[in-house]
This record gives structure tokens, sequence and C-alpha cells, in this order.
């Protein structure tokens, strides 16, 4: 999957996030903190995001350690093939 | 003179020569009491004559089981009993450390003597085994007495009397053995299924009209898939060997409303510690006041610890003892008690730890259950970068509800009724969940 459409992924799981939380979710762009405070998630959501993108990609960016990122844009980047 | 009348009644096992009532029913196949009386009578008379002091027994068959635990109490020698499913490797290994001198299995194999393994006094012991499925099992050692105390006919309902077991347990297991032999004390008969599937124990039940049958909170949840209840007619439905949730107890309790419905708390090295009637979850906090006949409870830093005549001795090799300095057997299960009931969590080696919070998957099972549309579910741990594990868990739907739920609108249920780290982050729905040998979830 590409960078764009992996970040398009990341938007609809957001969206589904919000959703259950019967909030609406500002406009995400590449380079939106995810943890930032605008955002209606926690660590748990971005938990089960990463999860759902390693599922959607079966690519595991975090195999071999953490890797750093702050914005939708560079998570799409690090599960983009 | 009541002691003495009911330890004969123990090694008496009422299997006796003039008796020809049938005790193990398998197809067509049927054997008697007095049939097995006589196996048992020349494996002992092999014994004393070989002067063999350590037998180990390796079969699924409850005629074999039977006979050679009489044979061995009345020989007075010590027993061990294996598991089929485990590798000959281990079985050797086990054999050999313990100076097994004969092993019945499908053939009977004399092993020769290592003289330098003390067989000093053998009384009788008999030791049973962990299902081991992370490694080497752990072995048990009982007696005959300890694990018939839960069991003695004096104790008997009437409800167990005369009463067709179907066997569902794995016959070698802490659970399988209860199970025989009660049906055997309680002057009942054996039913050992053809195919040990939901099907195969169903065809069993019914060809031979079952009226008790104890198994798994797993079994019983699917074994309601394939039965069809009113062509049952059960009198006893017992579920152990796993902690169970209300959702199935609710089930059950529809499917057969004649039936007794009991819950048991027992592991391979407590013995049976207690049993639960009330169709309730959990158990009512009175045990912990010493209200369980001859048992003792108590929770210490959340673990539930017991004292009872039907707990192991020992284990045979080990030297780290379960036990605490004041002589409590710790269960290590997670014990909570909210209001007027104590529940088990699970093993505390069980627990999920989610970004620092512990979650039990006893619980997110027991949550799911209890939602119309789930009929089986498992949960586990899965790695995750961020918070170090989330919970992931498989579910088997009920097909009968339509239109199926989504795996969305089973996490927003979890999300609306579970704390945010209990939610199992990652939902497969999948057609079945592997049992293991010894009925529980895999």
């Amino acid at each position: 999957m590409s960078e764009n459409e992996i970040f398009l992924e990341i938007q609809k799981i957001l969206n589904e996030i919000a959703e259950t939380k019967g909030v609406a979710l500002p406009t995400l762009e590449a380079d939106s903190d995810l943890l930032g405070g605008q955002f209606p998630i926690d660590s748990l959501d971005l938990a089960s995001l990463v999860t759902d993108l390693e599922q959607l990609t079966k690519n595991d960016p975090f195999r071999a350690g953490f890797v750093n990122f702050r914005t939708a844009g560079e998570l799409a980047r690090l599960y983009a093939k | 003179m009541k002691k003495d009348s009911s330890m004969s009644e123990i090694t008496d096992m009422k299997i006796t020569a003039d008796d020809h009532n049938p005790l193990v029913l398998r197809g067509e196949c049927v054997v008697t009491r007095s049939e097995i009386y006589h196996q048992a009578m020349e494996q002992a008379d092999r014994y004393t004559r070989e002067h063999i002091s350590r037998v180990m027994v390796c079969s699924d068959d409850p005629v074999k089981l039977l006979s050679t635990i009489k044979g061995c109490v009345t020989a007075g020698i010590d027993l061990w009993v294996a598991h089929t499913s485990l590798s000959s490797s281990v079985r050797t290994e086990i054999a050999t450390h313990h100076g097994i001198e004969l092993m019945i299995g499908d053939e009977e194999k004399r092993i020769e003597s290592d003289q330098t393994i003390d067989r000093a006094n053998p009384v009788g012991r008999i030791h049973t085994m962990t299902s081991g499925t992370s490694g080497k099992p752990k072995i048990a050692e009982h007696s005959l007495s300890s694990l018939l105390s839960r069991i003695m006919p004096t104790k008997m309902t009437r409800s167990h009397h005369g009463g067709m077991w179907l066997l569902t347990y794995q016959a070698t297991g802490f659970a399988g053995l209860q199970v025989i032999l009660t049906a055997t004390l309680s002057g009942g008969q054996i039913v050992v299924p053809e195919q040990r599937t939901p099907i195969g124990f169903y065809k069993a039940a019914t060809a031979h009209s079952v009226t008790q049958i104890s198994g798994t909170p797993t079994f019983w949840r699917a074994f309601l898939m394939v039965v069809e209840p009113e062509t049952l007619k059960l009198r006893q439905v017992t579920l152990g060997g796993e902690v169970v949730d209300q959702g199935t107890l609710d089930r059950l309790r529809e499917a057969f409303p004649s039936a007794r419905i009991t819950h048991i708390y027992a592991s391979t090295e407590a013995g049976v510690v207690f049993t639960v009637h009330d169709g309730q979850e959990g158990f009512p906090i009175s045990f912990l006041q010493e209200d369980v006949p001859g048992v003792k409870l108590r929770v210490r830093d959340g673990r539930l610890q017991v004292k009872s005549p039907s707990a192991m001795r020992a284990y045979a090799t080990i030297k780290r003892q379960p036990f605490t300095e004041d002589g409590w057997l710790d269960t290590q299960d997670r014990c909570e008690v909210r209001g007027e009931r104590g529940f088990i969590l699970g093993r505390e080696d069980a627990v999920i730890n989610v970004a620092g919070s512990k979650v039990y998957p006893l619980e997110i099972e027991r949550f799911l259950l209890q939602l119309p549309s789930i009929r089986e579910a498992r949960a586990y741990g899965v790695p995750n970068p961020i918070a170090g594990m989330i919970v992931g868990a498989d579910v088997v739907l009920d097909p009968q509800i339509v239109p199926a739920p989504t795996k969305r609108d089973i996490i927003t249920t979890c999300q609306q009724n579970l704390a945010s780290y209990q939610v199992p982050r990652l939902l497969t729905v999948v057609d079945s969940i592997d049992i293991q040998a010894s009925g529980k979830k895999g």
C-alpha cells in the first residue's frame, strides 16, 4: 500500500474511534500531531491504530524495536512499503 | 467403626467379584465390575510375585485405569498416571526419574530396576499430572483417600446414585479420574464416547441415555451448539476445569431446566475444593468463613489459598512447593470479593499487562460470553509497540443471530462496558476455537 492509501486508512480508523466516542474528528493533515491533544484519541487508541495498520499492511515497522513518530504522515510512511 | 467401614469401602472401590453390573460402556462394548475386579486381582498378584513397587499407567481406557488403580491399591504399591498426550520421551524420563518398574499402556513394558532409587515403603500413593502443555508436567502426589475424599459413598447425593456418566474429560487428568471414580463409587456407569468431538459426545450420550455430564465450560458451549437438549434426560450438569461465566450457566439452565447445575473449583494440586449449586457464577463468600465441609479457604495477597483433605501432599519432584509457611496451598489463582460473592479471575501468570494495567483474560471472556451473539470467546495478549501488550480476542458468533454483529459493533459494546485497557483492540471472528486434550481452551 502507498503512503497515501495508508494515510486514508488512518483517517478512516480515527474516524471510527471518534464515532464510538460520540465526537467529531477534526480534519487530519499529514503533519497532525496524533497525541497532540486536538484529536480525541489516547495512547490505547493509538496502540489499537498501530495494530490495525499492521493487520492491514502485513508490515510491522516496530519489529526491531520502537521507532519514533509524532504525526499521521510519519506513521503512514512507516507502514508504506 | 464408621471410619473403618468407609476406609474399606474406599479400597474396595465398589468393584467386587460377584458384581456383574456393567461399569464401562463404549459403543457396543460393555465391561462389568466383576471383569475389572479380576483384571485388578491378576495385576495385584503379579506386583507381589515380581516384587514390583512402582507402576505407571498411560491409557485413556477407564477399564485399564480402574483395574490398575485397584490393583495397585490392593497390592499397596505406588502408581503414576500419565497422559497419553505426553511424548514418549517425556514419559520415559519421568519413569526413569521415579524408578518405575512397569509401564502399562497399549502394551506392558517391564523396566530394569535402577537399584540406586529408594523404593522403601510403598504406601499406595497415586500420582497425577498437570497437562504439561508448557513442557514437563508437574506431578502431584495423592492417596486414593485424598482423591476420593469428596466422593465418599456416604456423601453421595441421591441424584448421583446409579447415574450414567459421560466421560468428556481426558481420562488420565484429575477431572477425568474424578468422574471415573465418582461413577464407580456411586454405583453408576461410565460412557466412553467413540469420538471425542461435540457430535461424538452427543451420539454417546443419546445412545446410552446418559444422566450425568461433567465437562469444562468450553466443552459445554461447544456441546450446546450441536445438541437438541430435550433428547437428553440430564439429572446432573457439572462444570469444572475452567472458571465458568454467568452467560454459560444461564444457557445451560435454559437448555436443561430440571438438571442440577454444579460448578466445581478443583485442580490437580488442590483436589476438589468446593462446589457451587445455585446457578450463579463465583462462589458465596460464606465459603471464606469455613462453610465448606473439611475445607478452609482464604484470600491472601489477592490469591486463593486452601487447606483441604483432598489437596496433594506435595509435588513429587519439584523443590519449590506451592505451600505457605503456615501450611496453606497457594492456588496461584487471583480471587476477588465483590459484594456477597467471590470470583476467580484466573492464574496470576495469565495476566496481560496493558500499558501498566493488569487484564485477566477470563474477565474479558466472561464479558464477551454474556453477549447474546457470542457463543465462544478466547482472550489473549498481543504484543504492541505503544502499550506493551493489548488485548486480542477470538470469538465464535451464534449463527442464529441475524444480522450478525460486525466487529465494530462488538468492540463498541466492549468500549461502553469495559475499562479502556480491557477492550479487545484486535478482534477476530473465527469458526471455532481449539480445545486441548484437557477440554480447556487452547
